[in-house]
This record gives C-alpha cells, sequence and structure tokens, in this order.
C-alpha cells in the first residue's frame, strides 16, 4: 500500500517536473540581455555590372500557345496571328480490308479550336478563318503570309456565346465553355466551298486565324494537346459510287503564329520577355561584408524600365529573377531551385521591385554560387509582352540591390 | 527492505527520468543581464535549513572540511521544480523549471582522508525573453517580435579531500573546475512576412578555474564553528573556439555554527561574503545569511530555516535582495543505508521594478552502499 501511494507521489512529482517553461517578456534594458539584434540595410548602387540581354530561348513555334493579338501600339498596330497545318489523310482511304478508293472530295468540315486566354472586357470579338496557301512551317514569316486572302469563316464569340445552347442553328458553329480550365471550346463547321479536300495535297491544309474587336483584342490558342483538331466528312470512290466517309480527327501536323512587327532589335537595354524570348542577365559584384558574416533577410532588385512594357493592357506577364549555375552570359545553366517574380503590367513604366531574398541568401550559404541573377520571363514566348529596364551604364537610372541584413549577434557576451 | 527499495526505486526515476535534465540550480530574471544565477551548494537536507547546515553537511558542496566525518562511500544526488512567478511593471509571468543541481560522491580513502568528487551548479544561465518592438526600416515602421533564449549552466566540477586532525579539528581543501556551455539563440520576427525571420544560434562554452579551503572547529560538545573561503579565476566564455568574453569572478568567504543541544535538536547558522562586483558592471557585492534547525531523529526529521542576503545581479545602483523560507524532512531505509530528503522552499526576490516569487519542491537521494 505504502509502495503505491509512493509509486503515486513520484508519479505526479514526475508529471509536474517534466514541464518547462521559460518564456517571459522582456522588460529592457533591465531585464534583457545586453546583446541585440542589429538590422543594417543598406542600398548597394554600384554592385551590378557587366549586364547584358539575350534574345532567342523560346521562338513561337516552340511556345504551347499561339498567340492572336490586334494591337494598336506605339509604333503600329501590333498584329499577331495564328497559323497551323493539318495533313490530310493521302489521296486514297481504306474502304474495307481489300479494298481502296479516292477521295473525290468533302462534303464538309468542322475545325475545334480551344481559346485558352482571353480577355473577358473584350467585347464583340471577332474570329477570322483563312486557308493558307501551303507550305507553312517553322520558317514561315509574317511577311510570307499575310495578307490573308482565302477566308473561309468569320465568327462572332460573344454573339455564339449568347445564343441557345451556345449553338448558331444557322451555321453549325457551337462553342463549349470549359468551366474547370476557363476554355472556350470552339467548333466551327466548314461547308463544302470551305472544306476543300485537295487529293493532290494528300489533303494537307493549312488555316490562319485573325482576330478583331470593339477594344483590344488578344487571346491565346491552345497548341497540341488542346488543339487545333479537324474532322474531314470525305466522299470516296467505291466502285465508281461515292460514299461517305468520316476518317480519324487530325491534329496539327505544325502550330505557331507570326506577328508584326518584330520586337525591336536588342540594345544597350535589359530586355526580358517577348517572342522569341529575351533573358537579361546581370552580374552582382555581392558585398563581402554582407556574404560572410550576416544572415540576410530581405534584399530587393530595383530595375527602372527604359520604355513602357509592351503589351496587351489585360497580358499582364510575369518575370522572374534566378540565379545560374555558371556564368556563361546568354548561355548560362539556370539554377531552377529558387526563383522570384513579379507582374509585369503593359504600358506601366513604374520602377519593378522584385524580391531576391532567396537568391541572395543562396548565395551567402555557397560562396562558390556565381553570383549572377537572370532575369526571364515565367512562361516563356507565351506573351507578347516585352519590358525593356535601364542597363548598369545608366548613372541614374541603373539596376540597384537594397540588401536588409543582421549583423551576427553578440552571443556570450555578459 | 522490499518497500525501503521500491522507495528508492522511486526516487531515482523521479531524480534521473525527467527530461530537460539540467544540472543547474534556479533560475531568475536578475541574472539575465549579468552572468548568470548563482547556484546553491547545498543538498535537500542543508536547503530545507536554508542553507544553515551547509558548512556541516558532509553531502553539501558548500564546504570542504566537513567530508571527513563521511564515514563510509556516500552518493547523493538532488532535483528540484521550481514554480516562479516574475512580476515585474505590474505584469506576472509563471515560470517553471526542473533542475538537478547536486550530484556527488565521497567516501574515505585510507584512514586520515576523505575524498570527494561530484558537480554543483555555479551559474545558471536558461533563460528565455520576447520583446516586441518596432523600427523604422525602408522608410516604414516595422513591428517585430525578438526572442532571445539561452539554455545551460557552467557547472563547478569539485574534487575535494578533507581530513580530520583531531576530535576537534577538521580540514579539507578542493579543486574546481567550472565548465559548461549555453544554447543561445536570437530570432526576430518581422510582422511584415517579406522580412525574412532573423535567426542566429551559437554554443558559448565556459571555462574556470577554483581552490577553496575550509576548517571545521568543535569549540565543545555540541558546539562547532566553519569557516571557509574561495577563489575562482575568471569565466571565460568562448564562441566558435573564439573568446568573446574573460570575466572575472568572486572571492568568497563564509562560515556557520552548529548548535546541538540534544540527540533530537540541531540549531545552525551561517553567512557568507562574496565578491561578485568584480563581474563588471551592474554586479554587487553580496552577504547572506541563513538560520535552521533540525528536529527529530535522524532516521526521519523535521527540518525548518530562513535565509536572506542580496543578489549578484541587477540594474540600478542597488544589489537585489532575496529572502526565503524552507522546511523538508527525510527517511531512511534499507536500514541507513538510503535516505530520501524532501524540501519545499519559498523564495522572494526583490529589486529593480521585478519581484519574483519562487516555490521550489526538492527531493534528495542519499545512497551508503
Amino acid at each position: 500500500m505504502t509502495r503505491r501511494r509512493l509509486a503515486l507521489v513520484g508519479a505526479v512529482l514526475l508529471v509536474a517536473a517534466c514541464v518547462e517553461r521559460f518564456t517571459a517578456p522582456g522588460h529592457c534594458p533591465d531585464f534583457c540581455p545586453s546583446g541585440q539584434i542589429t538590422i543594417v540595410d543598406t542600398l548597394l548602387t554600384t554592385s551590378i555590372n557587366r549586364d547584358s540581354a539575350y534574345r532567342g530561348y523560346v521562338l513561337a513555334y516552340q511556345t504551347p500557345l499561339m498567340l492572336a493579338a490586334h494591337l494598336p501600339g506605339a509604333t503600329g498596330i501590333l498584329d499577331s496571328r495564328p497559323i497551323f497545318r493539318i495533313n490530310g489523310v493521302g489521296s486514297r482511304l481504306v474502304l474495307s480490308t481489300t479494298d481502296t478508293g479516292a477521295i473525290r472530295g468533302a462534303d464538309s468540315a468542322r475545325l475545334q479550336v480551344r481559346i485558352v486566354r482571353r480577355d473577358t472586357a473584350t467585347h464583340n470579338l471577332w474570329l477570322h478563318l483563312y486557308q493558307l496557301r501551303l507550305p507553312i512551317d517553322t520558317s514561315t514569316t509574317f511577311g510570307s503570309v499575310v495578307p490573308f486572302t482565302d477566308s473561309l469563316r468569320s465568327v462572332n464569340i460573344d454573339t455564339l456565346l449568347a445564343q441557345p445552347g451556345r449553338k448558331d442553328p444557322v451555321t453549325g458553329d457551337s462553342v463549349v465553355v470549359d468551366t474547370v480550365n476557363h476554355h472556350l471550346v470552339l467548333s466551327l463547321k466548314l461547308d463544302a466551298a470551305a472544306a476543300r479536300y485537295v487529293g493532290t495535297d494528300s489533303g494537307t491544309v493549312a488555316y490562319g486565324i485573325r482576330i478583331a474587336a470593339d477594344t483590344l483584342a488578344s487571346i491565346a490558342f491552345g497548341k497540341g494537346t488542346f488543339g487545333p483538331v479537324l474532322q474531314w466528312y470525305l466522299r470516296v470512290d467505291s466502285l465508281g459510287k461515292d460514299v461517305a466517309r468520316n476518317p480519324a480527327v487530325l491534329g496539327a501536323a505544325f502550330a505557331g503564329f507570326v506577328f508584326a512587327p518584330p520586337p525591336a532589335p536588342l540594345d544597350s537595354t535589359l530586355a526580358v520577355g517577348g517572342v522569341p524570348s529575351a533573358h537579361s542577365l546581370l552580374r552582382v559584384a555581392f558585398p563581402k561584408f554582407i556574404r560572410d558574416s550576416s544572415q540576410i533577410i530581405r534584399g530587393t532588385l530595383f530595375l527602372v524600365p527604359a520604355v513602357p512594357a509592351r503589351g496587351a493592357p489585360a497580358d499582364s506577364f510575369v518575370i522572374e529573377a534566378r540565379t545560374v549555375f555558371a556564368d556563361f552570359g546568354g548561355k548560362s545553366p539556370i539554377d531552377p531551385r529558387l526563383g522570384e517574380a513579379v507582374v509585369i503590367h503593359p504600358e506601366k513604366r513604374d520602377t519593378v521591385k522584385i524580391e531576391v531574398t532567396n537568391l541572395l541568401q543562396l548565395w551567402a550559404a555557397d560562396s562558390t554560387h556565381p553570383t549572377v541573377l537572370m532575369l526571364r520571363p515565367q512562361l516563356e514566348a507565351q506573351f507578347l509582352g516585352e519590358i525593356r529596364f535601364y542597363p548598369s551604364i545608366a548613372p541614374l537610372v541603373r539596376p540597384t540591390l537594397q540588401v536588409t541584413f543582421v549583423r551576427p549577434f553578440r552571443f556570450g557576451v555578459p | 527492505m522490499r518497500r525501503a527499495v521500491g522507495t528508492v526505486v522511486a526516487a531515482v526515476a523521479l531524480l534521473t527520468a525527467s527530461p530537460p535534465v539540467r544540472l543547474s540550480g534556479q533560475d531568475s530574471q536578475f541574472g539575465i543581464r549579468g552572468l548568470g544565477t548563482p547556484g546553491r551548494w547545498e543538498s535537500v537536507r542543508a536547503r530545507s535549513t536554508g542553507g544553515a547546515f551547509g558548512p556541516f553537511d558532509g553531502l553539501s558542496p558548500l564546504m570542504e572540511a566537513q567530508l571527513a566525518d563521511v564515514a563510509q562511500l556516500t552518493a547523493t544526488a538532488a532535483g528540484g521544480t521550481s514554480h516562479r512567478d516574475a512580476e515585474v511593471s505590474g505584469t506576472t509571468t509563471a515560470l517553471r523549471a526542473t533542475r538537478f543541481p547536486v550530484m556527488g560522491v565521497a567516501g574515505p580513502v585510507g584512514r586520515r582522508f576523505v575524498v570527494a568528487a561530484g558537480f554543483t551548479t555555479y551559474l545558471d544561465k536558461s533563460w528565455d525573453v520576447t520583446l516586441r518592438d518596432s523600427l523604422p526600416l525602408r522608410g516604414v515602421v516595422r513591428p517585430y517580435t525578438d526572442e532571445i533564449t539561452s539554455d545551460g549552466s557552467v557547472t563547478d566540477v569539485r574534487l575535494a579531500a578533507a581530513s580530520r586532525l583531531s576530535r576537534r579539528i577538521a580540514i579539507g581543501a578542493a579543486v574546481h573546475v567550472l565548465a559548461g556551455s549555453t544554447r543561445m539563440t536570437a530570432e526576430r520576427r518581422f510582422d511584415d512576412s517579406t522580412f525574412h525571420p532573423v535567426q542566429q544560434s551559437a554554443d558559448v562554452r565556459y571555462d574556470g578555474l577554483g581552490v577553496s579551503g575550509s576548517v571545521l572547529i568543535g569549540l565543545a560538545p555540541g558546539l562547532s564553528i566553519a569557516g571557509w573561503a574561495r577563489s575562482d579565476n575568471r569565466l571565460r566564455a568562448k564562441v566558435a573556439d573564439t573568446t568573446s568574453a574573460v570575466t572575472d569572478l568572486p572571492l568568497m568567504a563564509g562560515g556557520g555554527l552548529l548548535i546541538v543541544p540534544s540527540a533530537s535538536a540541531r540549531f545552525a547558522a551561517a553567512a557568507a561574503w562574496r565578491s561578485w562586483s568584480k563581474a563588471g558592471a551592474g554586479a554587487f557585492d553580496t552577504w547572506s545569511w541563513s538560520a535552521g534547525a533540525e528536529f527529530g531523529s535522524r532516521r526521519m526529521p523535521i527540518r525548518l530555516g530562513v535565509r536572506g542576503g542580496q543578489v549578484p545581479f541587477g540594474p540600478g545602483p542597488k544589489a537585489p535582495t532575496e529572502v526565503a523560507g524552507s522546511l523538508g524532512t527525510g527517511r531512511a531505509f534499507a536500514q541507513g543505508r538510503a535516505f530520501v530528503d524532501l524540501g519545499l522552499e519559498r523564495l522572494e526576490r526583490r529589486g529593480g521594478g521585478l519581484t519574483e516569487r519562487v516555490w521550489t519542491v526538492l527531493v534528495g537521494l542519499t545512497v551508503r552502499p
């Protein structure tokens, strides 16, 4: 019995003893440690040097989007047009396991394109579909295909969306709103006149799209998984008699976009974004006293735009600052681990601030890491927008770095 | 016998199983700005009498001469849990800590000498301070919260020897190695999360050396006096093998009086002086006194005590003061081979606008195998 009581008392005392609580509000200076955390904020105005811009990282046909735009700007109208080629099934079609027939033509066709990005504030959005002359490929330029002349169809997207069931009973066009991905899946019916299956071209067709709207028009079409696709409704010769056949849905063998005017040539400014995408490299002379003996708690890169950012107002784009594994100029391999991003609003000329704390902390932790910042668009060549910043050779508006750091705490000093 | 073994096992578990095993004494907010909070070099028995029995208790590491009366190999350990209310500017904070301030072993070597080894807390340096403030940064006033912590202590590792020169006189001496470390952290969190949290930490290591000597004189049957002195050189603090501070340590001296009028009543008083002002600004020389009594048989005594004095570190021109009352008891088991001592202490410290009130529950275990 006594042992049980002792065990109980022991257990209670043990539980009570297990709890430690030291934390108390400090009443300084009388009952605080003598050492204090010392914060220093410094503006490094001359630490960024040997900066330059490079273009050509991602080309128009390499992006997962086809950009369509019709935007008045300071240098004229920015006109961007998707173009794509869909290879046909050939001049003959398999009718049965033992028989093929010559394709005599197409009764109709249905082209499906997917609008993956649009400005809902843009009204009266027209989509004009043109057939283009073959061939079109990665070397096709704006000048080689524009003006589009062979008009096939014109569709008003807003009108179609307002139709009951989002389907036009007259033209056979329809639109489906993909609420999950916020896409518009547009299905255009091409009648016999527009659906031209030319056997000598193996049924290959090329189309171009031009858009227009009451206000600034800028949208993006998907490609690859997100279209465009074409369904042919063919007439095939079977022992002298035409029979209807529907071959498999065909995807685009080539999809891209062409635009004009092209981006201005690179100069001494630091260009970021655009198509083909441009990167800018900034070399930072990171002060040893910050790197070696302190903890960085905030770092901000200040960049002054040399010109207002180009692009549609609704097409804000994101640029990011990253560091590189090694400094090979424009071909420096980018370190994918850490990146700091900022949204660029076209036509604005405010100073751009990018928080680069994580990058500076990386440099402080790894003294072998090159102290180089690479500015690039987060989505390469998926926006026409481009921004250009003043370089380090512009003394009053050069890139600067503001660093807030903590001096080493004086531990062990009473 | 079985009951005694069970009790000893429970006491051992209580002393050793608590997770926050720190060989340190009692914390105080007064020690934050100074070197720390000096430890109490007393067994639970001595502390239950206000410390008055410290010069005469063979298991208290205050002196060495009384070791001469340790007749057989003896090991002791003490643990204590403190509940502390720190009140400053009308704000009271409840704090709690568990400490193991004394561990030691002593035994005779040959016929004339008794040697002892053990460790006790020299300075407790465990505290955690939070602070709310703001500072202008990048043109905006930024509120932040600081938390600065220290966790650890400076331990006094003692090797002592004592000898009884005659029936009336015993002397002793010891060398003290001061060693220990604290894990210190300094954190700052801004309300604005664009500023990353500040987090710095370091292990601070301490070292120092000291010597002490003491004498115990029996003036008459039932009447003894004791005197002791100690000198430590300096406390060196090193961070990553770089000396960050060197602080002079105090000279200390003290004495005590023991009166034993009968087998069931023992009275003692003690006083000590310490020149802590050598430690620098904000440190003061201190006097401390204590008086206590022990009644009943040694198998299960009742102990009472009071003590008072000064705290060596604090703000302002005067040393903070402290006063405490204590009581306790003990129980012998296993035919006197094991002792469990229990104590309860109420302490109050005042100074510089701060008042600390502390309840401390003490448990001691002594084994004579």
